[in-house]
């Protein structure tokens, strides 16, 4: 540790250039390390070309590049700590301020050349005003082309009476093809990129639905359908487990009891996921008699609003 | 051999634009010496790196969801349909040379940047150096932060793979969760119903045209108030609130920072090159109908998304068929007060302490218990929220269950800012109380040898 005595008070402005020196000890294992460091650096760049003109590799490359990059680094601090002649130098700090004189000039100066002109015209000076005000609204304007309005998009999906229910292949179901505990997502015929359609098929013990009876009545056999957008923040609600009867969504943890009118029973959604209307047809195919009894997904502001 | 003569430049340009003594003021500005005034230079060479490396990845990267069938080396999805901009960076991941190098450098330094400011806006909290005349630097530092978020998300979401997918759909859900306005704002931003066909493109523009022209803008603006103002610096030696000690730009700063510059540049390159990151393949394309578990956004989001985890199902219907969500609570009014209250710090602390004089010697946290105890309190939240982010990953790797999980953390995020508020004041105190100051030079002198054979004393503060 090198250790320097400078008198108190100094106020190292330009300081002249010390006479030359023979290096020290330190000084040239310095210039050692960083004449090493920047071959390294040297080096890397090299192989670099090498291993790009071979077809390139990540892993290589990804080291090459923190060596030609580390080499420099390395190589031009060590200079910087080492081989400078570093000197702590002390600047006055000067008033922010331009001081009141100086404001007060502006002021003067902003008042004379325009102030008493605009005073005199303030009825020009309201007309630009509002010329200006307008003008803005007009550029303001095309911001509305930026998207549709939102009318009943968020409130409706792509389920009508009659829509049969298919897979994401577009295959329609039998109320059969589901087995005990079952699940598959579904969509409506003919929409199959419909986002906001997509909903849940699952079999429970039939006997098990504890849910009002006018949805009860829109079960087929135990067979029920839910919205598969989680009612929180629309992710899809992936996983189901069979022994509790409850819908799981792994973005933030709400659960879901199927059983109940997937009623939310922990997390931070608030309302059930909304339910599918069902019917069978005479080929045995499974259909809705109508779109989700609520508007699926996330709340939104005037989502209780017929 | 004609030699170099460095006055033949410096006199064109000079005649030109008369620039000469403006530049050597500049040089010689001084630095104060001190390893925490790096961190915000680590920030800025983040963003070197990330606009360098960001403009390589714009080369291919195709801002479209139109569909196309993945034809490419990567034979899991081969035959799968995918947006044009997933398929676009598959390639630039498997057939573009160095391309996946560019990708993973480009999103480590995404991550490294951000960390950099949060850091670098911690100093500055911590030693209050935004108290007056600092302020605005203050006010225009957090905006672009708040940019550098957006610049995150927006890249995170380009991609379009599974996962960037869910987080837009998030993004989305917690827009129309704004009271009033928010259906109408999110079909604006967003272009209708999610997801839309304009989202990929019009993320695109705010990524890379946009964000970046802001964030530069204001880098510039932030360093320029830097200069004008002067560094701040800490306590010692000759040091007053009327000068600035240190360094001048050139040589010293300029090895140093370069030094430094190179240093992260080839740190980012390293984890680019072997620290695997946003592996799309593996998630797959979006498609609305997935999701994958466990799903986790970039850190700097994980607060905002351990904040949804940890809300409870509370929404409030309103008269009328109106209706306030449950994500209006912990994804629009708790962040609003919560980054509002940090951003306004500088003009709320004076509402507390009435100090408001002008300072240019920063304070050690423990000289400033109130806002210590506040900053550490306000971290403690952030990183609840945090935690709750990964609650479910936590949930397998300590073999509890994540309903424990979120319960506890919903009692901490109560109790744990309060409890870290008033150890951190006593710890304050305490360390005040010691009367042991790393600012104020170590009492004592020096006995050394000179080179003529005698002895001299030293005083210790007199020791550079």
């Amino acid at each position: 540790m090198s250790i320097r005595q400078r008198p108190p008070g100094e106020n190292v402005g330009d300081a002249v250039t010390p006479p030359e020196q023979p290096p020290t000890h330190e000084q040239r294992r310095a210039e050692r390390a960083i004449a090493v460091s920047f071959a390294v650096s040297a080096l890397a760049g090299l192989g670099l070309f090498v291993v790009y003109l071979a077809g390139g590799q990540t892993q290589i490359e990804g080291v090459l590049l923190a060596l030609a990059l580390g080499g420099l680094g390395v190589g031009i601090a060590v200079w910087g700590e080492e081989l400078l002649d570093a000197r702590e130098v002390v600047e006055d700090r000067h008033e922010l301020s331009s001081g009141a004189e100086a404001r007060v000039a502006l002021g003067a100066a902003l008042a004379e050349e325009a102030g008493s002109n605009l005073r005199r015209r303030s009825f020009l000076v309201k007309m630009l005003l509002a010329a200006g005000a307008a003008f803005a609204a007009a550029l303001a304007l095309p911001v509305i082309s930026l998207g549709p309005a939102p009318g009943r998009s968020l409130k409706e999906t792509s389920w009508k009476a009659g829509t049969r229910l298919v897979r994401q292949n577009g295959e329609p179901i039998r109320a059969d093809d589901l087995v005990l505990d079952q699940v598959l997502s579904v969509l409506p015929e003919g929409h199959l990129k419909a986002a906001d359609s997509v909903a849940l098929l699952i079999r429970v013990p039939a006997g098990q639905l504890a849910i009002p009876a006018e949805r009860a009545a829109a079960t087929v056999d135990g067979v029920v359908c839910y919205s598969k957008i989680c009612t929180h923040a629309g992710c899809p609600v992936g996983l189901y487990k069979a022994a509790e009867h409850t819908l799981f969504c792994p973005c933030h943890q709400s659960q879901f009891n199927v059983l109940e009118g997937c009623k939310p029973i922990f997390g931070p959604a608030a309302r059930p996921l909304p339910q599918l209307p069902l019917a069978v047809d005479a080929a045995g195919y499974l259909y809705a008699t109508g779109d989700f009894f609520e508007p699926v997904g996330p709340a939104f502001w005037d989502r209780n609003r017929t | 051999m004609p030699s170099f003569n460095v006055q033949t430049p410096l006199k064109w340009v000079d005649e030109r634009l008369g620039t000469a003594s403006t530049a050597r003021t500049a040089f010689r500005k001084v630095f104060p010496d001190q390893w925490t005034f790096l961190i915000g230079e680590i920030a800025l060479f983040s963003l070197v790196v990330l606009v360098l490396s960001g403009t390589f990845l714009t080369l291919f990267f195709v801002p479209s969801s139109a569909e196309v069938v993945y034809d490419g080396p990567y034979q899991p999805l081969q035959g799968q349909e995918v947006s044009a901009a997933f398929d676009s960076v598959m390639r630039l991941s498997f057939e573009v040379r160095a391309g996946l190098l560019m990708r993973q450098l480009h999103h480590w330094a995404a991550l490294v940047f951000v960390a950099s400011i949060v850091i670098h806006l911690c100093r500055i909290f911590f030693t209050g150096a935004y108290r007056r005349p600092r302020e605005l630097n203050y006010l225009l530092g957090m905006v672009l932060l708040f940019v550098a978020l957006g610049e995150g998300f927006t890249g995170y979401s380009l991609p379009d793979d599974l996962l960037s997918g869910i987080g837009l759909r998030i993004a989305y859900s917690v827009s129309l969760a704004i009271p009033l306005v928010g259906t109408w704002l999110t079909f604006l931003v967003f272009g209708g119903e999610f997801p839309t066909t304009d989202l990929i493109s019009r993320f695109f523009v705010f990524h890379v045209m946009l964000l970046p022209a802001i964030l530069l803008a204001g880098v510039f603006v932030h360093m320029g108030i830097l200069v004008l103002q002067k560094h701040t610096q800490f306590a010692g030696p000759r040091r007053t609130e009327r000068n600035v000690v240190g360094k001048r730009l050139w040589p010293e700063q300029t090895f140093k920072s370069t030094g430094l510059f190179m240093l992260v540049a080839a740190v980012l390159a390293a984890l680019g090159g072997l620290a695997q990151i946003n592996p799309i393949w593996e998630y797959g394309p979006y498609n609305p109908f997935s999701v994958t578990a466990p799903a986790q956004p970039d850190w700097y989001i994980g607060w905002l998304d351990g904040a949804l985890r940890l809300g409870g199902p509370w929404d409030v219907a309103l008269p009328g068929g109106f209706l306030i969500s449950e994500l209006f609570w912990p994804a629009v009014l708790f962040p609003g007060i919560a980054l509002g209250i940090v951003t306004m710090w500088p003009w709320i602390e004076p509402l507390f302490t009435g100090e408001r004089a002008e300072h240019h010697i920063l304070e050690r946290p423990r000289d400033a218990p109130f806002r210590t105890a506040t900053g550490v309190g306000g971290l403690t939240l952030f990183f609840i929220l945090f935690l709750e982010g990964g609650n479910d990953v936590m949930g397998v790797l300590l073999d509890v269950p994540v309903e424990v999980i979120t319960r506890i953390l919903q009692v901490a995020f109560v109790v744990a800012p309060l409890v870290a508020w008033v150890i951190t004041y006593r710890i304050c105190l305490n360390l005040q109380a010691t009367q042991m100051h790393p600012a104020e030079p170590a009492p004592g002198e020096l006995l050394r040898r000179t080179p003529s054979g005698g002895y001299e004393t030293v005083p210790l503060d007199q020791i550079v």
